[in-house]
């Protein structure tokens, strides 16, 4: 856009047409300059957009529809404390000591019998962390899952904070080194997914390798094994659950119709995708 | 005539003990920053007092703060702009300076604190338009440059850039924007401003933080400690060269805005804690306050310095004539709001975050409070941004025509043809 005369700027004698011009020319300027950025953001978007990319490869639930709803379910009942879930998690998904995705508390009940708590994350419906990030590096799958794309976190930690139940976790160093060798290896499984580099967030992800490749195989979560996220496998008393929660057959859906469950925190609407039987002596809701 | 020589008045400076043995301080904290720095970005954030279930701490604090000390720059924009109270003029570029410097200052702490600094624009290409982070990011984006632009015609137009006469030409052409860059910034900042307090304010986990008088008492304090960090900018270098580089008049009348909006907030404030704490509260928020109580300093920090230092005893200073005219108690009164402002940030930051998530539906694991206290490179990056800062402000405020009335500033537009500035003789220099 010619907008100027075209004269030396530095001429006193040009200085009233310039200027007259000038801001009237510059408004111009500046909003064809914009409209021009808007249309090339628009047509550079599908290109640069992973989720584009993403949505169209077939053995990803991340963005389109899914027949399926992974829920699990704990059961409080059953558990005997051993831990399994959580080394078992720890060495298939390679998470160091101090950065466990399933944790464990020996817990009480407000009528002072004890139990067992564990707790992955909790996959909410509605989930506050996916909400926040400003990258959306964290994102809810149409199946459920909640996960985390470790290439575009940036570090925030804003997820952290507004996880209600802790589950996110900080790579605060570089665990590529020596004295942060996973000592749970081989014997409770072995690496199925890449260490995370340090500035990330990680937590867990219901073994989203298995259950993508479920998808591929045409195996049930759940059911098969190989597809049946590393803690549920493990548990030696079968306190885990792990299935289709619209799978009417499955045996997580006749569990949540059938028996009293209840989830962590109802009342902040959170809508977690794991369900909990309640331990003698507490009230379930 | 040439331009090139510098005036006595750039040189002199450099001569003076005081203002050298001033640099050399604050060049000190800035090595130890620099030094803080490289041990971030080489180790990871190990190195800082942070946690999983503390991840935010000094430097989101600093990095708030340093957002709301600028603040005064949109508003007084706006006054001198929007609203043609061209009396402020001076006084407006020195709060777009210090707006600046507090923007710059914030990208330092957040380029420190995040996990992955090379992924920086990251908000921009990737965005998720349902987090208030990433409207903060967009705003604080668009905003900088908002203010770089509002401050280039007074750098294009400093000794330095005075040997090409284009410099001052283009600086003028940016200048004639300024309204329509002032519409712009006073949008941005109501939005970042209040958002960085709902950044807080919408996380419904936490009990204390969820709350719509966040956004509210956010951008209210943030008004105030804008105004008032300008003001004691604008003082101290008045004091120190022995006149007034912005009329006392218009620093009054600053102090009565900055002092109207501090009202605001501590009204905000005052119903605030009467709502979620005196007249009713919830359990959550009652067994927070009480378990901050007993284990922290919370109270006291939050009356004696959030209320009262950082309120009431400004607010005093702002709106009785006597200490509104007299320098020092309103140097006073200004510290005392920056104070407020800072400590309202750092206890909401922590506060928040020390009360522990009670997730599990047994009894045993109730309130065990998490820990938080900055390290020595945490400690060492804050001060090294705040000694940026200062040293910003006092380089800027010497070699930059900040407080001077303005030569290229004039509403008819045929007089702008590049003129040789004369600049008035030196001040001699009160140390």
């Amino acid at each position: 856009m010619i907008m100027k005369p075209e004269k030396p700027l530095d001429n006193p004698a040009n200085d009233e047409l310039v200027t007259d011009i000038d801001r009237r020319a510059a408004l111009k300027l500046m909003t064809a300059a914009g409209i021009a950025t808007a249309v090339a953001a628009t047509l550079t978007v599908p290109f640069n957009n992973e989720q584009a990319v993403k949505a169209s490869a077939p053995q990803d639930a991340a963005r389109g529809d899914s027949p399926h709803n992974w829920i699990m379910i704990i059961d409080l009942q059953k558990c005997i404390g051993c831990q399994y879930c959580i080394f078992a998690c720890q060495a298939v998904n390679d998470v160091a000591d101090d950065m466990q995705w399933n944790v464990y508390l020996p817990e009480v009940t407000a009528t002072g019998e004890t139990f067992h708590m564990t707790r992955p994350c909790l996959h909410c419906r509605s989930a506050p962390c996916t909400d926040v990030c400003p990258t959306s590096a964290t994102y809810q799958r149409a199946d459920g899952l909640v996960i985390m794309d470790y290439d575009r976190c940036i570090g925030c930690r804003y997820c952290q904070v507004a996880c209600p139940y802790d589950v996110r976790r900080f790579n605060w160093t570089n665990r590529r080194n020596e004295e942060r060798v996973n000592t749970l290896q081989p014997e409770w499984g072995s690496p199925e997914i890449e260490r995370r580099a340090r500035g990330v967030i990680e937590k867990c992800s219901f073994c989203v390798q298995r259950i993508d490749r479920a998808y591929q195989t045409g195996q049930t979560p759940g059911e098969d094994r190989g597809v049946t996220p590393a803690c549920v496998n493990i548990c030696p008393v079968g306190a885990r659950k792990f299935g289709d929660l619209n799978d009417e057959t499955s045996e997580v859906a006749r569990i949540v119709a059938n028996t009293p469950t209840f989830r962590l925190r109802e009342e902040l609407g959170t809508e977690p995708n794991v369900y909990y039987v309640p331990a003698e002596g507490m009230i379930a809701t | 005539m040439t331009t090139a020589t510098l005036t006595p008045r750039a040189q002199q400076p450099l001569r003076q003990p005081p203002f050298l043995i001033w640099l050399g301080f604050l060049g000190i904290l800035l090595v130890w920053g620099l030094i803080s720095g490289i041990m971030v970005f080489g180790q990871g954030l190990g190195v800082t007092g942070l946690t999983d279930q503390v991840p935010w701490g000094l430097w989101i604090a600093l990095d708030l703060s340093a957002i709301s000390l600028g603040a005064g720059a949109f508003i007084f924009s706006a006054i001198v702009y929007l609203l043609k109270i061209e009396r402020f003029q001076v006084f407006a570029r020195a709060a777009v300076l210090v707006g600046f410097l507090g923007y710059t200052s914030a990208m330092l702490a957040l380029a420190l604190d995040i996990g992955r600094p090379d992924r920086f624009y990251f908000p921009v290409i990737y965005p998720n338009v349902h987090s208030v982070l990433w409207e903060i990011t967009m705003c604080v984006i668009f905003y900088f440059a908002v203010l770089a632009a509002e401050l280039a015609p007074v750098v294009l137009g400093s000794q330095f850039f005075s040997r090409w006469p284009q410099a001052k030409q283009i600086g003028h052409t940016i200048h004639r924007f300024t309204p329509i860059l002032a519409v712009f910034g006073l949008g941005l900042s109501l939005l970042h401003q209040s958002s960085l307090g709902a950044t807080y304010g919408v996380v419904a986990a936490r009990p204390l933080w969820f709350k719509p008088s966040l956004p509210v008492m956010f951008i209210l304090s943030a008004v105030a400690g804008g105004t008032a960090a300008t003001i004691l900018g604008s003082l101290i270098v008045s004091r120190l060269r022995g006149k007034y580089v912005v009329d006392r008049k218009v620093i009054s009348q600053a102090a009565i805005i900055g002092g109207s909006s501090l009202a605001l907030y501590l009204y905000i404030k005052i119903w605030d804690w009467a709502t979620t704490q005196y007249y009713a509260g919830t359990a959550a928020v009652e067994e927070g306050i009480s378990l901050l109580q007993a284990t922290t300093p919370y109270g006291f920090t939050y009356w004696t310095f959030e209320v009262l230092l950082g309120g009431l005893i400004p607010l005093i200073i702002f709106f009785w004539a006597r200490s509104r005219k007299d320098d020092f108690a309103l140097m006073l009164g200004c510290l005392l709001t920056i104070v407020g402002v800072v400590f309202l940030r750092w206890n909401v930051t922590v506060s928040g975050l020390i009360v522990p998530l009670d997730w599990s539906p047994g009894e045993a694991f109730l309130f065990a409070r998490n820990f938080y206290a900055p390290t020595l490179p945490e400690l060492g990056a804050f001060f090294g941004i705040i000694a940026y800062a200062l040293a910003g402000f006092t380089l800027a405020v010497t070699f930059l025509p900040i407080y001077e009335e303005d030569h290229s500033d004039h509403h008819d537009d045929a007089d702008h043809a590049p003129v040789e500035v004369v600049r008035p003789p030196a001040e001699p220099a009160t140390g």
